[in-house]
């Protein structure tokens, strides 16, 4: 229980083997992790990219009714406008209604960084209470203050009974961690400590009542609904279509679905404990909170890749059915599911047969996407996850195999992308958002990995994303415009280079 | 309270200054902080000043040094001479800035004796301080010009009295920058006179390092370059004039006279000028009157915006729409020192409306309903509608709440999109008539 009981979370460059510079074969990966030799690789030219506070944003403010409080200079959590517009979008697709998140920043000064930005915390926790009355205060600590030292998890605990929401304190520094995959750890870690998971008497449940089922006549059924009870955990990659496919498939193995943590409230959170199997919708999501929920509540998790594309949606159906004695169940549906779905891709598959992809983005998630796109007959001719950690070794071991002499990256930047687009010259990309203006600029067709517009999950998300890579594979006129008439910034000799040439030991 | 701010809409200074760096024509930018910092903020201020975007070596492409843990415990000169010796590699730029940031500036990294090194051999490579702590995204625009222009561009002995150079206009957080440059820029450059607007797509390097040139400086923005234009008069000897914003016809014709005059421009240009442009501008008004005067277009309004535009968009409204303005709310968030030069410069100024200065968007609201009034229950009530909002997209919920018509002309703006358009000018006061006019008919 150690780690839990830490104000702040240990970033995974600690807690696990994280790295952020690779350049291989898709067989050497795996082992230069396991070997030890993947931390030590970095850059010698660094470009733009995200940090952990981003992240950690991007999960709070979804939570509903809370109030975000930043607590560093005014720069940070600027991109937390273009949060409020994809919460607006994704309450309004859930049906959850109006947005009521705000957000505040300390602003710190020159005297805040001298003396501390403590009371300004203190006296912003408080007005923030007094004048939004959200249900929930999430305190966000970013670099600044943690080099400065004030202490946010103190001021955070003493100001809990000064004020009516609940309050929680996210440590999520940028500079702490390469990889903003810890930010992950940082929100649940502020869950974990400063929010309750056991549903409250005389709030959730009377105890008084006989009909109470923690402790009445009503026991058995209570046991019975918890038993067939799964949570889903959709951390910031889950669209609401998503949530409807795998609900689909779960329901059709009789299982109840609770959706943590996005889109959650402070009332819904107190039910995480009240499920007999967690499941994770990816590997590197999750580990943190779930094994917490293991340990202290006894409940175990399922963490099995990502269900994308036709094989790895049987693994991760069947590792749930396991846990029900389904089995037999989940490789009917799955039977069913797949038959269908290949009758309805079979337009496509002439359009993508043969075809160069280059796949970039989520550690799993591109990998998933990579196993499916060359079961349908694609040529895929390079993998670049943003970041490695040892909780994606599972998924890297298929790649392995799967793609031996593949070359794999470990990369998020965007010189080393816009080389190999200039030098191999694919069909299409698939990558993360962020990424597509400069693929346009090199005159390349590019589609998303991942966003809010379709599923990708299931079969559905199967069926959507072939019949969207299809599509993006016709008429490439915009792309090619554009790149005939902007300007890059290398240097031409750069593109005579090895794309990773700047990656070293 | 304080300096907290509820919903910003600025950035830190480094914010500003990647921005202001992103338009300008071969300026390469080096981030000598977190990877995030320079990620988040150019990639979200492209995307609140209505999705300008990315272009040549912004956004995700600025280089970084990648500033970590052990960087702020031992220091990250080591890094960032790294990082500069790739970036001269790699990176095709004309000037090259090194920008810092809160952990580079707490821990008092020796930037100075990094970028010296490189200086020493030649290399175009200069750095600006912009601790995130200190000033906001505006100051960044000021901090960056003010190293290039004050500092190291040299003194020209022979001024030019036909170049001019506009300031005040900030990109990205004006988000019409390039559309209101641009206009003004023609404007100008019918009175015969060359233009340096640094940020428009036509700008070139040159354009910068003519700057110490021009005969005269016109500062657009009552606050934001007003320290620079000073010690740029100091180093320079080129004086400056500070004018309004100039929205729509009215507006534009008082400037076009003031510049004039500050530069004698013979009066026969000058009239030739204004009679042709108000020529065109008012055909296009007789024709639009018909839908103006016919639907009773004319609302109560509120404006919401920054220092730079909020008034010269309520004057416009007040002056040329017959809108009765009754909020002209600005929303920067000043340092002392700029407050006073603001509140100096608008003293005895033509102000519409009741004038207040709010950086929190919840009390902003709350100034916008009192001004509408709400219903109490009486029969008779004098509640102020019709009403049209304009200011940032930070409003469009209580808008669209009190289902009023509402226009995003002030950072941040994701709402809608902008490229080439802007409210400056004969142009753009048609410009900003035309998008009144499409809020108000798009429910036909």
């Amino acid at each position: 229980m150690k780690n839990y009981d830490q104000n702040e979370p240990l970033v995974r460059d600690i807690r696990l083997s994280a790295a952020d510079s690779f350049y291989g074969k898709g067989c050497d990966l795996l082992k230069c992790a396991e070997g030890g030799c993947l931390c030590n690789k970095n850059r010698s030219f660094w470009q733009a990219n995200s940090c952990q506070l981003s992240l950690s944003l991007m999960m709070a403010s979804t939570i509903e009714n809370a109030a975000i409080i930043i607590h560093s200079p005014v720069g940070c959590g600027v991109n937390m406008s273009t949060l409020y517009s994809n919460v607006t979008g994704g309450r309004n697709k859930r049906g959850l209604g109006q947005n009521n998140l705000v957000w505040l920043s300390t602003n710190m000064q020159k005297v805040d960084i001298i003396n501390g930005g403590e009371k300004k915390l203190r006296e912003l926790i408080r007005y923030t209470d007094r004048e939004y009355r959200p249900e929930l205060i999430f305190v966000v600590a970013a670099c600044a203050p943690s080099i400065i030292g004030d202490d946010v998890d103190d001021i955070v605990n003493s100001e809990k009974e000064n004020i009516a929401a609940d309050l929680a304190a996210i440590h999520c520094p940028g500079f702490k961690s390469r990889v903003v995959a810890s930010a992950y750890d940082s929100f649940y870690h502020a869950l974990i400590r400063h929010l309750k998971f056991e549903p409250e008497p005389y709030i959730d449940y009377n105890p008084d009542n006989y009909a109470n089922p923690y402790n009445g006549d009503q026991t058995a059924l209570y046991r019975y609904n918890k038993a067939r009870t799964v949570n889903l955990f959709n951390a910031t990659s889950m669209n609401p279509d998503d949530e409807n496919e795998i609900v689909r498939l779960l329901q059709a193995l009789d299982l109840n679905v609770q959706i943590y943590t996005e889109y959650s409230s402070r009332d819904k959170l107190r039910f995480i404990s009240e499920a007999s199997l967690n499941i994770s919708m990816c590997d590197v999501h999750d580990d943190y909170i779930l094994k917490y929920l293991e340990e202290k509540y006894g409940i175990p998790y399922v963490i099995q890749g990502m269900p994308l594309g036709k094989k790895a949606i049987r693994e991760w159906l069947l590792k749930i059915a396991g846990f029900f004695g389904k089995e037999k169940d989940a490789e009917k549906i799955c039977d069913y599911e797949e038959k269908r779905l290949d009758e309805a891709l079979k337009p496509f598959l002439k359009t993508i047969r043969g075809k160069r992809v280059i796949m970039g983005g989520g550690v799993v998630r591109i990998a998933e996407e990579a196993r499916m796109l060359k079961e349908l007959g694609m040529d895929i001719i390079t993998i670049r996850p943003y970041h490695y950690d040892n909780e994606a070794g599972g998924v890297y071991s298929e790649v392995a195999e799967e793609f031996p002499d593949t070359p794999v990256a470990v990369s998020t930047q965007v010189f080393e992308l816009i080389n190999q687009l200039k030098k191999y010259k694919p069909d299409i990309v698939v990558e993360h958002a962020g990424k597509h203006g400069w693929i346009s600029k090199c005159g390349i067709p590019s589609v998303n990995l991942f966003s809010q517009a379709r599923p990708f999950f299931g079969y559905a998300g199967e069926y959507a994303f072939i019949k969207n890579l299809a599509f993006h594979l016709q008429n490439n006129s915009y792309a090619k415009n554009l790149s005939k008439n902007v300007r890059l910034p290398y240097h031409k000799n750069w593109y005579e280079k090895d794309p990773y040439s700047y990656i070293k030991d | 309270m304080s300096s907290c701010i509820e919903r910003p809409r600025t950035t830190c200074s480094l914010g500003g200054a990647l921005s202001t760096i992103s338009a300008l024509p071969g300026v390469i930018p080096i981030s000598h902080t977190t990877s995030g910092c320079a990620g988040n903020l150019s990639g979200t201020t492209a995307f609140n000043s209505g999705y300008c975007g990315s272009n040549y070596c912004s956004g995700q492409s600025v280089p970084v040094s990648n500033f970590n843990e052990s960087n702020v415990v031992f220091g990250g000169a080591g890094r960032l001479r790294e990082e500069l010796i790739s970036t001269f590699e790699l990176i095709d730029g004309k000037l090259y800035i090194v920008l810092t940031g809160c952990m580079s500036e707490i821990i008092a990294d020796d930037v100075q004796g990094v970028v010296s090194e490189f200086q020493n051999e030649g290399k175009p490579l200069i750095y600006v301080n912009t601790p995130s702590f200190e000033g906001d995204a505006f100051e960044g625009y000021e901090l960056v010009l003010d190293k290039i222009i004050n500092d190291q561009l040299p003194v020209s002995s022979r001024k030019d009295k036909s170049i001019i150079n506009v300031f005040g206009i900030v990109p990205q957080f004006d988000p019409f920058f390039r559309g209101d440059l641009g206009e003004i820029k023609r404007i100008l450059e019918r009175l015969g006179l060359r233009v340096n607007t640094l940020f428009t797509n036509d700008q070139t390097y040159k354009n910068l390092t003519d700057v110490p040139k021009a005969g005269l400086n016109i500062l657009l923005s009552p606050v934001y370059g007003v320290d620079l234009l000073k010690k740029f008069e100091k180093r320079h000897g080129t004086p400056f004039i500070t004018e309004d914003l100039p929205v729509g016809a009215i507006q534009t014709e008082a400037f076009i006279r003031h510049v004039a005059k500050a530069l004698d421009i013979d009066s026969a240009t000058v009239n030739r000028v204004i009679k042709e442009e108000k020529r065109d501008y008012y055909a296009y008004l007789e024709r639009a009157a018909d839908l103006i005067s016919d639907s009773e277009f004319k609302y109560y309004a509120d404006v919401v915006g920054n220092a730079t535009g909020t008034l010269s968009y309520a004057r416009f409204l007040r002056d040329e729409l017959g809108f009765v303005v009754e909020n002209s709310v600005i929303t920067d968030f000043l340092p002392k020192k700029k407050e006073k030069i603001l509140k100096g410069y608008l003293e005895g100024k033509d102000i519409p409306g009741n004038l207040s200065f709010e950086t929190d968007t919840y009390q902003v609201t709350k100034l916008l309903k009192n001004a509408m009034g709400q219903p109490n229950g009486d029969f008779y009530i004098d509640l102020h509608t019709p009403r049209f909002v304009f200011g940032s997209t930070f409003e469009k919920d209580y808008a669209v709440k009190n289902a009023l018509p509402y226009l995003a002309i002030s950072y941040p703006v994701y709402d809608r999109t902008i490229l080439s358009k802007g409210y400056a000018g004969f142009r753009g006061g048609l410009q900003l008539m035309e998008d009144i006019l499409c809020v108000l008919v798009a429910g036909r």
